[in-house]
């Protein structure tokens, strides 16, 4: 990334540098360094994630938004070191944090929990059992599956299965299973990952997501995904704009958050309306007829 | 739901077992007046050998379709489907070809069990390379994880070319050896046991058990998203593996033993989940006992039918029962829930 990096205002959670991710079409992994595709058919790659680097302090909450395949699950894959070299380079880093554990991937599970963007819904688990599966390498609290249960307001229903809860209530027990993860008695901490936490979901349940995020980024931070800048401005202390794998801007979301970032972003023009971004219509349509006229 | 699911379970397998040990080609008390002249007390403890080995033969084929389950996060898969079974019958088959072909001595069942879990594995690792995820079809990125689908559309081309070759096996080998190899194939257990090869299914049956009860926690995240499961610290390529081999030395050892015998590794772990539910602390002794029970009273089904050419083969009653039972539960998408 172009010096586009924020300054943190307290000790960093989580570092990232010149963070890439490059896999093959057809399955094959590629190294070496970023810069283009290789030739021949079947050495067709993606760089999904081009030189990214951030940091992410206890207490923030970083909005990463942009167009529809621009790289932003991508790079949260990364981040949570989900990916691998030779796919991934660049360095990810955690704030060390002390656990007996000498398996590398106790020890990730412990700092940092992911919430995919479609949580697998398992048969016959109850909402209960789903978030007591977060404990499954920090070791077993059952008050700690309580208290998760209780910041996304789903207590009473925890012994409901959870294929018959609704869409919002399924993604606030994915989000509860991470608290859960992270909970080192009773204190937050970690870094919690998102990808996309509100697509789909109604207003009410925006609006549950968002309170049970908040207090968990007061002892911790939040890195999330979202397709509606709009909303990111308002729940995010920061943000970071992509565009074809790269970071165009990284910083306080109040500022990187403008509808002129956002319209190149997104190839379409878009305009603020008060605390809002959203596209806007009357000069879409008339670069359109513009075009249909030349 | 647990408890009432496992006495459940364990009273399915006392009265299959009773069933089995009352029923035979030679009643307990007739069998004086038969050419076996033997004592009742002898009779009835060949068939409860009978049931041991019919409960560790299911135990084995119900593992081993949790694991294989587990393995694709597939409810659909089977060491049938996957096309294990029809390559571990390979192994057999080739190992007794061979042996006769070039005039080796005579095939220990450890060679027969060499054979197949030879084959069994092999035809796991091609299937699992050619259903291999690709990030172009939507695959996951990176993680091992395989395509359900491709796998399973392989497991069953590959199966279906092994069944070929052994057929062609079986042209190689003298008339009273196909005899033998085709009436195998149809999935026979074996009247009396050999001790040898009794034991070695209880111990293949206990190594299993214990390596996926091990593993029980890991199992349940791993039933989430495979990122889920990686982001809670479960080593998936790891658990992959243990599961790639328990699933397959499992249908192998039993393919050596009996024969390829269907839908007991389908069904037995769905039965489980009905009765005990999703979380593998229950569900993997659930699925050793309910493919026991399931062929236990196969086994009995077949000994009470009497067609005047000999009892059936046990494989041709678990696919004439758990056929339209399978059927059943995709149907009515049971299976799902």
């Amino acid at each position: 990334m172009e010096s586009l990096t924020a300054p943190p205002a307290r000790a960093p959670l989580l570092i990232g540098e010149n963070l890439g991710l490059r896999y093959g079409l057809h399955g094959s992994s590629y190294g070496g360094s970023h810069g283009g595709s290789r030739g021949g058919s079947a050495a067709q790659v993606i760089d999904a994630v081009v030189g990214v680097s951030l940091t992410l302090a206890e207490g923030e909450i970083l909005a990463i938004v942009g167009a529809n395949g621009c790289g932003k699950s991508s790079l949260l894959r990364v981040l949570a070191c989900l990916e691998t070299a030779p796919r991934a380079s660049g360095r990810v880093e955690y704030r060390e944090i002390r656990t007996s554990s000498r398996s590398v991937a106790h020890r990730l599970a412990a700092v940092r929990a992911l919430v995919p963007q479609r949580p697998e819904a398992t048969a016959a688990l109850t909402a209960r059992q789903v978030v007591r599966l977060g404990r499954f390498s920090v070791g077993p609290d059952e008050s700690a599956v309580d208290r998760a249960l209780g910041d996304v307001g789903l207590l009473a229903r925890a012994e409901l299965p959870v294929n018959t809860l609704s869409g919002g209530e399924r993604q606030r027990i994915a989000i509860a299973r991470a608290f859960a993860q992270l909970d080192r008695g009773g204190v937050g901490g970690g870094v919690l990952l998102l990808d996309e936490p509100f697509s789909g979901i109604d207003p009410g349940e925006v609006a549950r997501i968002v309170t049970a995020l908040r207090m968990r980024a007061r002892a911790g931070a939040v890195v999330l995904t979202s397709h509606d800048p709009g909303l990111a401005r308002a729940i995010a202390t920061h943000a970071m704009v992509m565009k074809e794998g790269r970071a165009i801007a990284f910083g306080a979301a109040g500022e990187v958050l403008s509808a002129k970032l956002l319209s190149e972003a997104y190839r379409s023009p878009m305009r603020e309306v008060g605390d809002w971004i959203v596209p806007d219509l009357t000069a879409s349509q008339s670069t359109e007829r513009g075009r249909m006229r030349s | 739901m647990r408890t009432r699911g496992f006495i459940v379970l364990g009273v399915a397998i006392v009265v299959c077992a009773l069933m089995r040990s009352a029923i035979g080609p030679v009643s307990v008390d007739g069998a004086i007046k038969l050419a076996l002249s033997m004592p009742a007390g002898e009779i009835l403890a060949f068939r409860l050998q009978s049931v041991l080995s019919a409960a560790m033969l299911g135990a084995a084929l119900g593992l081993s379709g949790l694991a294989l389950q587990s393995l694709l996060r597939n409810p659909l898969a089977s060491p049938f489907v996957l096309g294990v079974s029809s390559g571990a019958g390979f192994g057999v088959a080739a190992v007794l070809a061979g042996a006769y072909l070039f005039a080796l001595p005579a095939v220990t069942f450890g060679g027969e069990v060499g054979g197949a879990i030879a084959g069994a594995l092999i035809t796991l690792a091609i299937v699992a390379w050619l259903g291999r995820a690709r990030v172009s079809d939507g695959g996951d990125h990176g993680s091992g994880a395989s395509d359900p689908t491709a796998l399973v559309l392989s497991g069953v081309i590959v199966g279906a070319i092994f069944s070929a070759a052994t057929m062609l096996l079986e042209q190689l080998v003298p008339h009273g050896l196909r005899g033998d190899l085709l009436s195998w194939m149809a999935g026979r257990l074996p009247e009396i046991p050999a001790r040898s090869a009794l034991a070695t299914v209880c111990v293949s049956v206990a190594v299993g058990w214990i390596a996926l009860a091990s593993q029980a926690g890991a199992l349940d995240v791993a039933s989430l998203s495979d990122d889920e499961a990686r982001s809670s610290g479960v080593d998936l390529g790891a658990l992959r593996r243990k599961l790639f081999l328990v699933g397959g030395i499992l249908a192998a050892v039993a393919v050596a033993y009996a024969g390829p015998i269907g839908f007991i590794g389908l069904i037995g772990p769905h039965i489980a989940r009905k009765l005990v539910g999703s979380r593998h602390g229950a569900l993997v002794p659930a699925s050793a006992l309910a493919g026991a029970a399931l062929l236990v009273s196969a086994d009995a089904v077949r000994q009470w039918i009497d067609l005047g050419t000999g009892r059936l083969p046990v494989g041709v009653v678990t696919a004439l029962a758990g056929g339209p039972a399978f059927l059943w539960l995709l149907r009515s998408g049971r299976w799902n829930r």
